[in-house]
């Protein structure tokens, strides 16, 4: 297959979906996308850099985590392990060697899955991203326990409570020039995880393709 | 942190840059008496959250949700005036 064409569609796991961008062979990455509706928010970004880092020669996978995306199974039954094993599950669906990992928000909780150097999109706390559901679901009216139609089992809701960040000097972060947390680069761009409206940055995602390919490559 | 003096003020007005879409020249017009939930059409309900959780990420702070009402994001002011008592600055 070549660079310029649709990404391919695999699955791992247990049915659970996973595109594939680009050449098979050469530098490959593993592809985390944010969490709950910022996944949602991010598809046009992530789906940019991906395509982006293919036209590039390096390949991307970018699985659906199960009880997210195009997912068969439903959330409420998931626990933090089905979540943090389906990531060696997917990296041996690939079939090729995984040389690192490209992590947004949410995501970078679980890039300690992957073996290899970490580059990091504006992480965030599982705490952080529980408040936010439960926020929302305050704001809307809705029901706190399935906040914004997400259902959350103990478990998983109990791990994201204590799931925190850690940088050390496998991990690249790359945050927004607004956002003063610590960072390896800041950028200036729109925080589309933080917009309703389905927005895309082609700027921000060219500058992102650009840095991860340097990161990669160096 | 970064090294430099950025106030509470700037760090607020970056994310409601950031959080509701508002663009530089509006941002930078915010100040004390600008109204906020209400009156600026952008924050409703559903972006209140988004703003809440980035001033506790960003701004280091935990905030309660008994803590959240319509004074406190009344006017920029007041949201400024809260984040400070919640720092003990």
């Amino acid at each position: 297959m070549t660079a310029g064409a649709g990404p391919r569609v695999h699955t791992y796991g247990d049915g659970e979906a996973m595109l594939g961008f680009g050449p098979a062979t050469g530098l490959q990455l593993l592809v985390l996308q944010p969490l709950f509706e910022e996944m949602n928010r991010t598809r046009a970004l992530v789906s940019a850099i991906c395509r982006g880092l293919a036209q590039r020669g390096i390949g991307c996978w970018l699985p659906d985590l199960p009880g997210t995306g195009e997912s068969p199974q439903p959330l409420d039954t998931l626990s933090w392990r089905d979540w943090s094993d389906a990531v060696p599950t997917a990296i041996a669906a690939t079939g090729v060697p995984i040389s690192g990992s490209v992590a947004f928000r949410g995501g970078a909780l679980l890039d300690g899955g992957v073996a290899g150097r970490h580059w990091r999109l504006a992480p965030t706390g599982g705490r952080s991203l529980l408040s936010d559901l439960r926020r929302s679901a305050l704001a809307s009216g809705s029901d706190p326990a399935t906040p914004a139609g997400y259902v959350l089992s103990a478990d998983l809701a109990g791990a994201l409570a204590a799931a925190d960040i850690v940088a050390d000097d496998r991990t690249r972060t790359v945050r927004l020039v607004s956002d003063d947390r610590p960072a390896d680069l800041r950028v200036d761009g729109i925080p589309v995880w933080r917009r309703p409206e389905p927005q895309q940055d082609e700027a921000l995602a060219a500058l992102l393709v650009d840095d991860i390919v340097a990161w990669s490559t160096a | 942190m970064t090294g430099t003096a950025v106030t509470v003020e700037d760090q607020l007005r970056a994310i409601l840059r950031d959080v509701l879409g508002v663009d530089a020249a509006r941002a930078a017009a915010i100040d004390d008496d600008t109204p906020l939930f209400g009156a600026m059409p952008e924050l409703d309900s559903m972006a209140v959250a988004g703003l809440l959780t980035e001033i506790e990420d960003r701004l280091h702070i935990l905030i309660d949700d008994d803590e959240v009402d319509g004074e406190m994001l009344e006017s920029f002011g007041s949201l400024a005036a809260f984040v400070r008592a919640k720092r003990g600055a």
